[in-house]
């Protein structure tokens, strides 16, 4: 009973946050929101098995671009949008990963990599998502209600999550995780399950995709399948902690804030330095935030040099 | 007995880059037997248990499993059909506690696994205990020592409720007193109703847990037969090059 | 343009990604790093040409040896007291703090060099040889034959000296080559360091053939990638002829199809591979 009390309260100060009246807070928080929510959808997959997908930014493209399509070309209401860009995303994370999620761990990265640009290369040339120069979505209601939605996702995606965990799918992720030979042996169709979690994972990015295209009314090949996003959501779940519930929200809220903050002042030093952070990051800890509060707790100081030594030649 | 044996194998052949490692090896094993397979290192007796398992594709030659072909399923699905295998190296999930690691084997093992978590814990406590492994429940697989790991090898193994259990040298690196727990273990496996296929270099082992034996030597088979005879025959000596365990 | 002067051009460009490639593919082969930031080393491998050459007025080519120890130096030294650190970490953390290590040299340059273009232009730079009815770029020419000087140069390395059948044998097996005497942290940085000083060198062979900035990085990791996996990690030659047919697809596509399509179609051809030809160890089930 216990265990959801602070997470309620959270959820509760979230929700409320609106009610303060200042804009740029709402503002940042549906970015935040947003990227929570792809810090946690990428957290199925790669948190999960290990898998590292750079082909998230693709299923947020093609969540931008469904509910730009249906809502611009089409004008089709904004929840039939969201539909239509999820389909298109788990679709598209089926397909590809059939033939694709049989190769292991980096192959799998780098066949992902290679997604998004042809995804954007395809969009740009087709009419209906307005080639080169992208869509404009009608313009709409006020922000609270774009903060509420990106709400009500992230919570959907970590009550996901929270069940993953805890269930017969999440143990079978887990053993591909630690060790895909003895998975295989163990009775478990890896490829199955794999391919189940880029879908969930899929669906998620893209209705965030879909809400934040709504959100500032435009998308365009270049901004909607744009590789930093992946790279953004991976660092944000990896900081926080791949493989746990709560980890990737707190990377994404707290990497939110250090990118927001270095990027208003001198953005080169603030990028130098984010590269340095990523770095010591993977040396001291390497399995996230989460993981530190709690070794930290136990063990003080030597949790870093134990990360260390557990990690080095 | 049933007529038809549990497993059957067919001139199975496996090549690594131009260079055989099986050659055409043929044997059956029975319901409810204990057949063990000895063969000098390098002789190819994990190349055939990963054959066996799935884990490594067959170039040539057929495999049968209560009569059906298996030749085309992949690890899982000999799984399901009650195969289950120990690693010669260790294969624990790391991370995962020592209950975890086994309720694994129960939650997708024969016939897909049971579906329910909390029954897979049981069956895994019992597991545990079956194997003396029930004091480390919690620990986290990479936490174990050498005997240790083998024993949660086993419990992984017989977690999925195999039908047919391939043991690859779950002896090696144990005492002799660590030695004869495991043979018991082992004879109370097959009691209950398992065929096991034992790979072991550990001679006394072999004796006391075999109903047959073949013998690999250079991936082709080299001889089969009953234990003694086997033991005794000078081209498998030769094989060993003198070279006995007691 | 006539057809075999298209190829031509990309062959010639060919050669030089080939040894990029080789570079990446020495890295993730022995060390089992795949690294994120190869196209940074290039990067930095084409300034430290242009600026001995601009400042120092030497030859870019005879300049290449020393682009080559400066990265090899820097490589040896990140191997060996930060990448050694977290080197049996997961995968996906070596991914990541080669991205990061990506992140700081990219903008280390930028702050360094600032965010001009930068070429290499050599006295005969425009010089043309024609042959067979073909046009010959003599700086071309002469930059695909030191990519392959290189390349060769390397294949000597790992296959008659001591070094590079520690190399080899640390690829294979790293417990066993401790157990013959191989000292693992030095090896490991010895190969980064070979590995991205090769990047450097085709980075100084970049450089004049194409304009030099901090973020080219990026790109040319990918496309090493590329490379490596149509090669496979396995045989060098094959590299190199990955290398090559890129170059001749890059040449092809921007004529024929424009340049948007060109990191498509290389990636496009990239999955085709991973699909149709996985490599030993690449599938699960």
């Amino acid at each position: 009973m216990l265990r959801w009390v602070v997470p309620a309260l959270c959820v509760i100060a979230l929700a409320a946050l609106p009610l303060t009246g200042n804009d740029v807070l709402v503002q940042y928080g549906i970015d935040a929101l947003l990227f929570a929510t792809l810090a946690q959808a990428w957290n199925i997959l790669g948190g999960f098995t290990g898998y590292v997908s750079f082909g998230n930014s693709s299923f947020y493209g093609l969540g931008t671009y469904g509910t730009a399509i249906a809502m611009a070309q089409l004008h089709w209401p904004f929840g039939v949008g969201l539909a239509l860009g999820a389909f298109l995303a788990v679709a598209c994370a089926v397909l590809f990963g059939i033939p694709i999620l049989r190769l292991r761990g980096h192959y799998f990265a780098i066949a992902t990599l290679g997604l998004s640009a042809t995804l954007a290369a395809i969009i740009a040339n087709l009419n209906i998502s307005g080639k080169n120069i992208g869509l404009i979505l009608p313009l709409t209601r006020a922000d609270n209600a774009f903060y509420e939605e990106a709400l009500i996702l992230l919570i959907a995606a970590t009550a996901t999550v929270a069940w993953i965990a805890k269930s017969r799918f999440g143990t079978a992720l887990l053993a591909i995780r630690e060790d895909e030979d003895a998975a295989l042996v163990m009775g478990i169709n890896t490829t199955r399950y794999k391919i189940a979690a880029l879908a969930l994972s899929a669906f998620f990015t893209s209705i965030a995709g879909g809400i934040h295209a709504y959100w500032i009314t435009f998308v365009d090949p270049a901004g909607s399948f744009d590789l930093t996003l992946n790279v953004r959501m991976i660092i944000m779940a990896m900081f926080g902690g791949p493989g746990t519930v709560y980890g990737p929200l707190i990377g994404a809220f707290t990497l939110s804030a250090v990118y927001d903050v270095l990027a208003s002042s001198i953005s080169t030093a603030a990028a130098l330095l984010f590269g340095i952070v990523i770095v010591l990051a993977v040396i001291f800890m390497p399995r996230g935030l989460w993981d530190l509060a709690r070794g930290f707790r136990q063990d003080g100081v030597r949790y870093f040099l134990q990360n260390i030594r557990a990690n080095r030649l | 007995m049933s007529a038809v044996p549990l497993l059957q194998a067919k001139e199975l052949t496996k090549h690594f880059h131009g260079l055989l490692a099986i050659n055409s090896v043929s044997f059956d094993l029975q319901q409810g037997e204990m057949l063990g397979l000895i063969g000098p290192n390098g002789a190819g007796k994990t190349t055939l248990i990963s054959l066996i398992s799935g884990t490594l594709p067959a170039d040539g030659g057929s495999l049968f499993f209560e009569g059906n072909p298996i030749d085309r399923l992949p690890p899982y699905a000999r799984a399901h059909l009650g195969i289950g295998r120990t690693f010669q190296v260790t294969k624990p999930f790391p991370r995962l506690t020592v209950l975890e690691n086994v309720a694994v084997g129960s939650l997708f093992g024969l016939n897909g696994g049971v579906h329910d978590l909390k029954e897979a814990r049981a069956q895994a406590r019992k597991l545990l205990e079956f194997t003396g492994l029930a004091h480390r429940a919690d620990q986290q697989g990479d936490q174990l020592g050498g005997p240790d790991r083998k024993r949660l090898e086993l419990a992984k193994a017989l977690a999925l409720r195999p039908k047919l259990l391939l043991l690859d040298e779950v002896m090696a690196g144990l005492n002799p007193s660590e030695i004869d727990e495991v043979v018991a273990i082992v004879k109370k496996i097959r009691d209950g109703g398992t065929s096991i296929l034992v790979i072991e270099h550990v001679m006394r082992a072999i004796r006391s847990l075999s109903d047959r034996i073949i013998v690999l030597h250079h991936g082709e088979m080299l001889a089969q037969g009953e234990p003694n005879a086997i033991l005794a025959d000078p081209r498998v000596i030769d094989a060993y090059l003198g070279k006995r365990r007691a | 343009m006539l057809l075999a002067q298209i190829l031509l051009n990309g062959v010639l460009l060919g050669g030089l990604y080939g040894l990029m490639a080789l570079g990446m593919a020495l890295v993730w082969g022995v060390l089992n790093i795949v690294n994120l930031a190869h196209g940074a080393f290039v990067m930095l491998g084409g300034y430290c040409v242009y600026f001995i050459f601009t400042g120092l007025g030497i030859d870019p080519f005879a300049a290449l040896p020393f682009a080559f120890l400066a990265i090899f130096v820097l490589g040896y030294l990140l191997q060996r007291y930060v990448l050694n650190l977290i080197v049996r970490s997961a995968q996906l953390n070596t991914l990541l703090i080669t991205f990061g290590l990506d992140v700081v040299l990219t903008y280390l340059a930028q702050l360094a060099f600032t965010a001009d273009f930068r070429t290499i232009n050599p006295s005969y730079a425009g010089a043309n040889v024609t042959l067979f009815g073909l046009t010959l770029p003599l700086l071309r020419f002469a930059a695909f034959v030191a990519a392959l000087l290189f390349a060769a140069l390397l294949w000597v390395i790992l296959q008659r000296t001591r070094l590079g059948r520690a190399i080899r044998a640390t690829a294979q097996n790293l417990t066993a080559a401790r157990l013959y005497g191989v000292d693992p942290a030095q090896l490991y940085a010895l190969t980064f360091g070979l590995g991205v000083g090769l990047a450097g060198a085709a980075g100084g062979l970049y450089g004049m053939v194409a304009q030099v900035t901090p973020y080219i990085g990026a790109t040319l990791t990918a496309k090493s990638f590329v490379i490596t996996i149509i090669g496979g990690l396995e045989n060098p030659f094959g590299i190199v002829l990955g290398g090559i047919v890129i170059g001749i697809i890059e040449a092809l596509a921007s004529i024929y199809i424009g340049a948007t399509f060109t990191d498509a179609i290389s990636f496009g051809l990239l999955l085709i591979i991973l699909i149709v030809r996985p490599m030993r160890g690449l599938r699960t089930a």
